[in-house]
């Protein structure tokens, strides 16, 4: 019994020491057992989603989809690894791959691309199998910062529809998406969540983004875009309570061919809570609502502010700043 | 055909005769102006704004220096009545302002000082809440109208605790739970966690609104002062909220340029 409890402590204090030395998700953190079922994501969704009947969906007063409402994330481990793995550490469970497009889950990268990915992974120093040894970035996600799409498209939302606009609110921080047809800014302007611009292709939210730096990763493994990249998001509700969202991504200076991603977002409420692996895989409508007259409400996460330390130690580990991949013409 | 040109003729003789011209430097007697409404029925002051003043550089009447442009202050009356200490403080802060600064390090600016620095903002009401969006840091105000009071404290939050009120065509946002570091502008001006800042917003026009604050902090002051200034619609067809990632651009510096930012004294 004492050995066990000194066990835990032991295993405790080392996925402590893991997650204060390892740049990755800091927020919202949570450790998984090694037994953990394999998380849901793309495969599982496309599969249930294959299955729905037709659904049309409620309009809004200026008869376009109405999405609003407060809609969960992609769930899973938080956007650990975006690729199909298996258990790697306590951070990092098992889950299908985001990726439904090929049906491989696999990042098309080019050659080129390819081998800089798996330079970023072998640096990550996080100790798992296979690093080269050397510490080369870390996640961008350890700074706290925000950017698409982890921040924009991946994370949980309010969606606030207005003429001319769809607005999504979170704790982090908002997206302001016009749907008045207006052009894109300039492609010389290069930023962290991009520059989205909205239409309605029947049923279906589309939300072309371009003009991003480049600099953030859709996971904590280091799989990147560019600043030539265009993101195109799908949000369709497919039942009263589930959105699908896809986000398809385009950039032939280091992807093969587009690809896309899938998962489904939940309505706040709905989504089961439960044993670990089936969160955000089953919707549960009318489920109970809480007693807290605070709960829906977003409060201030200054992550910034609270994690000030973060990047010294950070850089005296070695490591380097991600400033987006170039490459070769 | 004639009678009824000239009773038109006659009608707007009256109209004219009747109706209060303003006369030169008259606006008190400029009527009252009635805001559009939301579907919910509220005062509608939704669009992006943005000051076109020098209180971020301070909110009190300065000169000009390199890279400060010269300024009338907001506040009423003339001067912050500050407690001798803290006018100390004060003090000390403008001459340390290179360092002591929270803006310097990219840190959330509180409330009111987001409202009136150079960026601009956009307002979104919802039936629960009026939501601001700024453009400076991607940060974001919940301003809560759904019923709750202020949750108990004490919380040290940088952007306080926002709950909102209609008086009238006035949205009166009533704001604690701060924590003892922010400052007001970037000359020092400072409150304590002990602050009560109380916020109006009321359309004067399509395209302004008058901003009011008041702040009562018995740590700081030696009795509740208030600010006020306008807020402009933003008029470009185009506006919208671009992007200033702070930390992003300290961060990156601190990589290229080792040692220059704040990050190594720890």
């Amino acid at each position: 019994m004492g050995h066990r409890i000194l066990a835990v402590a032991t295993t405790l204090t080392v996925a402590l020491w893991i997650v204060i030395l390892t740049p990755g998700p800091a927020a919202g953190q949570a450790f998984w057992a090694k037994d953990t079922p394999k998380l849901p994501m793309a495969k599982t969704w496309l599969a249930q989603k294959a299955k729905l009947p037709p659904y049309s969906p409620p309009r809004t007063p200026d008869g376009v989809p109405d999405l609003q409402g407060v809609w969960g994330g992609a769930g899973g481990d938080g956007t650990s690894y975006l690729e199909d793995h298996e258990f790697v550490d306590v951070t990092t469970p098992a889950q299908e791959s985001f990726v439904s497009d090929p049906p491989d889950g696999k990042v098309p990268y080019t050659p080129w691309a390819l081998a800089r990915r798996n330079e970023i992974l072998a640096g990550l120093g996080r100790g798992w199998p296979g690093e080269s040894g050397e510490r080369l970035y870390s996640s961008p996600s350890a700074f706290c910062l925000n950017f698409m799409p982890r921040a924009g498209g991946f994370e949980g939302q309010e969606i606030v529809q207005k003429p001319g606009s769809v607005i999504m609110l979170s704790g982090i921080g908002y997206r302001v998406i016009p749907t008045d047809g207006r052009p894109h800014i300039s492609q010389n302007v290069k930023t962290w969540f991009g520059n989205s611009r909205g239409h309605w292709e029947g049923d279906t939210l589309v939300i072309e983004t371009t003009s991003l730096n480049g600099k953030g990763w859709f996971d904590s493994t280091g799989h990147f875009y560019s600043e030539n990249t265009r993101f195109i998001e799908r949000l369709r509700l497919v039942d009263a309570n589930t959105i699908d969202y896809e986000l398809t991504v385009e950039d032939p200076t280091i992807y093969t061919r587009p690809w896309k991603m899938n998962f489904p977002k939940r309505r706040a409420g709905t989504a089961q809570r439960g044993p670990a692996p089936l969160r955000n895989a089953i919707a549960i409508p009318n489920a109970p609502a809480t007693k807290d007259p605070y709960a829906s409400e977003l409060w201030e996460v200054a992550c910034y502010e609270g994690n000030i330390e973060g990047p010294a130690d950070i850089r005296d580990l070695g490591f380097k700043w991600f400033k987006g991949v170039t490459p070769p013409k | 055909m004639r009678r009824w040109l000239m009773r038109l003729m006659f009608g707007l003789a009256a109209t004219c005769t009747l109706t209060p011209m303003p006369s030169m430097g008259q606006t008190a007697a400029t009527p009252p102006y009635t805001p559009p409404r939301t579907p919910d029925g509220h005062p509608d002051l939704q669009g992006i704004w943005q000051v076109l003043n020098t209180a971020a550089w301070d909110i009190e009447d300065h000169g000009a220096s390199l890279g400060v442009p010269a300024g009338h202050g907001v506040v009423e009356g003339g001067a912050i009545p500050y407690q001798p200490a803290a006018l100390a403080k004060k003090k000390q802060n403008f001459e340390q302002r290179a360092t002591l600064d929270p803006e310097s390090k990219c840190y959330l600016p509180g409330v009111p000082r987001i409202t009136y620095m150079p960026y601009p903002f956009q307002i979104i009401q919802q039936a629960d809440k009026v939501s601001i969006a700024f453009e400076y840091v991607r940060a974001i105000r919940y301003i809560y109208m759904n019923g709750n009071p202020h949750p108990p404290g004490p919380i040290d939050w940088w952007m306080g605790d926002s709950r909102g009120r209609w008086e009238g065509n006035t949205l009166v946002v009533d704001v604690i739970h701060f924590h003892d570091r922010n400052w007001l502008d970037r000359a020092g001006n400072f409150y304590s966690d002990a602050a009560h800042v109380v916020e109006r917003y009321t359309p004067t026009s399509p395209n302004h609104l008058l901003y009011e604050v008041t702040i009562e902090d018995p740590k700081v002051f030696t009795r509740p002062w208030k600010m006020s200034m306008p807020l402009y619609r933003r008029q470009e067809r185009n506006s919208e909220l671009l992007e200033y990632q702070c930390p992003a651009y300290l961060l990156e510096q601190e990589w290229d340029k080792p040692g220059t930012t704040f990050f190594d004294k720890r």
